[in-house]
């Protein structure tokens, strides 16, 4: 099945160039090497090659609104293995065609692509539309197979591949003039629950998902803005201790709300609320992500921005969790970037604090004692670009402030890295660049890696994202 | 038989006609933006003023690529893709979010740090404190893809 789409996606690739007048080609070639000698690790020296392609196909057979997008990767060792998908794999990450109507923000796409509707943010093999309806309404739904990867062992893979076997979303919103957008969605993932299973397992994980969501974003004038979601799990399969309270069947509330001040300020307030039975339903990672473990998690943060001087923008934050099994932290720091437009350079650092003294690790051994994970963060980097020549430095520096007693830093109270890269672009659609990192980590040590790049964009190129 | 496909076919020509009907009459959003715009994130409003997006209503400074909204953008993610991809190619958000990726979106990005990629230096010591204050935030990249490194330890 995944062989015949890929080729049908060629096949359309193929066809569609043919026909078409506008092409555009990207890849991106990395080449990285690093020699790993840390004490108690297997020793070994990698050196992977990765290729980035992405190809954009518009005006197919003449016609303006017909366009086809592709995009994926391979990835090869050169000499160990690297990575746990093996010594070579690789992947489709999306390839559709797309008919845009010059009507109503009228869409229709077929293929793999990615939904982004509602609370939806997921990879699809199948077919989506939208427009925009009179009165200030739109609606939008998709169809087809999730994209499903290897998450889990052969055995839970297949209960995996059974349970996902279909996937399917929509979403009606208003606009009203002048105010924002409001929207209702739906999103179903599987239609076979794990008690359909017939395995002799007594609870068997379930990896279905149903979800409902309410959206909104209000901006009754520019210099006000709300926005947020809240979602529910509905799927009507998961199960509860006998003698247990129902849990809520709210998964979240994410709200944030942005006021702009006079003087150039811009203050953003942030609250979240995540309810783990109802948030992490239908997780493949039911181990680590757990339904059983009661209780919330609450966040509330601010930010504050100011952009008083051209190119200049700085901005401090805080932010305040609280974990009901583990505790409350506290993250408070402050950022900077300026635009040295004139100069072509593009800097920006950072400075923050997590204080997590109140964080309580649940210790493997009950005995053992808890840890803070309370640690101090700066980061500074700089890019520039003169002429056909570019440079980069990006450092990071984190201080950890209980590292005698926490038993996953090994005795070391700091991690550092360093990325140096420097390019050359001798024509407009061709830039080669080779970055050097050091790090220095309580897991692997001291570390030095070595990266070629080479980017290289053939046809036209009419957005990328730069 | 022939009666009831009679009737089927003349629901749907109904039904179409009124579903077309409903459509709006507006004109669609520019595919592309009209001009190019200079290197950094682009304040929409310097421009655009007070006015709003036609399409949507909402106003252009509600696009400012501020601190605030890089960190929050998923809301004019999944409200607003056509207004995203105006500039943006798809290309650009799986740099982060592909479901599976090749490498870490700050390797690739070595040489781009303007582009706050999440995960740099040494995430495996970090993840394990970001992890404990607040695991929700993981699960929205790992907890239903891209998980195949995280269950070769959390098994």
């Amino acid at each position: 099945m995944r062989h015949s789409i890929h080729l049908a996606l060629f096949a359309t690739l193929v066809a569609g160039t043919g026909w078409s007048q506008d092409v555009a080609v990207s890849t991106t070639s990395i080449a990285q090497t690093w020699k790993q000698d840390t004490p108690g690790m297997s020793k070994g020296t990698f050196t992977p090659v990765t290729e980035f392609v992405g190809v954009d196909v518009a005006k197919i057979s003449g016609q303006e609104a017909l366009s086809f997008h592709m995009y994926g990767w391979g990835f090869a060792d050169l000499a160990d293995q690297s990575s746990l998908y093996g010594k070579h794999t690789g992947d489709l990450t999306y390839g559709y065609l797309q008919y845009n109507f010059t009507q109503a923000n009228a869409e229709l796409k077929a293929g793999r692509f990615t939904v982004n509707q509602g609370v939806g943010n997921e990879q699809v093999d199948g077919v989506s539309g939208r427009t925009d309806l009179r009165h200030d309404f739109t609606v939008s739904g998709f169809l087809g197979r999730p994209v499903v990867y290897k998450n889990e062992g052969d055995n839970h893979q297949q209960d995996i591949r059974y349970q996902q076997n279909v996937m399917f979303g929509a979403r009606v919103a208003w606009h009203p003039s002048r105010l924002g957008e409001i929207g209702l969605d739906y999103l179903q993932d599987g239609s076979y629950a794990a008690k359909a299973l017939n395995v002799p397992v007594p609870q068997p994980v379930d990896y279905t998902r149903r979800q409902v969501g309410l959206d909104m974003v209000l901006t009754p004038c520019s210099f006000i803005d709300l926005r947020g979601r809240t979602v529910f799990d509905a799927a009507d399969n998961q199960t509860v201790a006998p003698g247990t309270a129902s849990p809520s069947r709210i998964a979240e509330h994410d709200y944030s709300a942005t006021a702009k001040l006079p003087r150039s300020f811009t203050l953003t307030g942030t609250f979240v609320e995540r309810n783990y039975f109802a948030y992490y339903a239908g997780s493949t990672l039911p181990n680590l992500f757990r339904q059983n473990e009661q209780g919330m998690f609450k966040a509330l943060g601010a930010k504050l921005i100011w952009e008083g001087v051209a190119n200049l923008q700085v901005s401090g934050d805080v932010r305040r969790t609280d974990r009901a099994l583990y505790g409350v932290a506290t993250r408070t720091g402050a950022d900077v970037r300026y635009n040295f437009s004139d100069a072509h350079v593009l800097a920006g650092a950072g400075v923050h604090k997590t204080n997590a003294f109140n964080i309580t690790p649940v210790a493997v051994v009950p005995a053992a004692p808890g840890y803070s994970v309370s640690n101090n963060e700066m980061r500074a980097w700089v890019m520039a670009q003169r002429g056909k020549v570019s440079a980069s430095l990006d450092a990071i520096l984190i201080h950890y402030t209980d590292a005698s007693s926490n038993p996953n830093l090994n005795g070391q109270s700091h991690e550092s890295a360093v990325v140096g890269s420097l390019g050359y672009q001798p024509k407009a659609n061709l830039k080669v660049s080779g970055d050097l990192t050091y790090e220095d980590n309580p897991i692997y040590r001291k570390q030095v890696m070595g990266l070629l790049r080479a980017q290289y964009q053939f046809g036209f190129s009419g957005k990328g994202g730069k | 038989m022939l009666k009831k496909i009679a009737l089927l076919a003349v629901t749907l020509g109904l039904g179409l006609m009124v579903a077309c009907g409903a459509i709006s009459p507006s004109g669609s959003f520019a595919p592309t933006h009209p001009q190019a715009l200079e290197q950094g994130r682009p304040t929409c409003s310097e421009c655009h003023g007070t006015d709003r997006v036609k399409s949507t209503q909402k106003t252009f400074a509600s696009f400012d690529h501020t601190q605030a909204f890089v960190t929050n953008h998923k809301f004019a993610a999944n409200q607003d893709p056509a207004t995203c991809a105006a500039c943006h190619a798809q290309s650009f958000c799986t740099d982060c979010h592909g479901g599976k990726t090749g490498m870490l979106p700050s390797t690739k990005l070595g040489n781009r740090p303007d582009r706050e990629s999440p995960h740099r230096g040494d995430y495996l010591t970090m993840h394990r404190i970001d992890g404990k204050i607040d695991p929700t935030g993981c699960f929205k990249c790992h907890g239903r893809s891209n998980n195949e490194k995280c269950s070769a330890c959390h098994k």
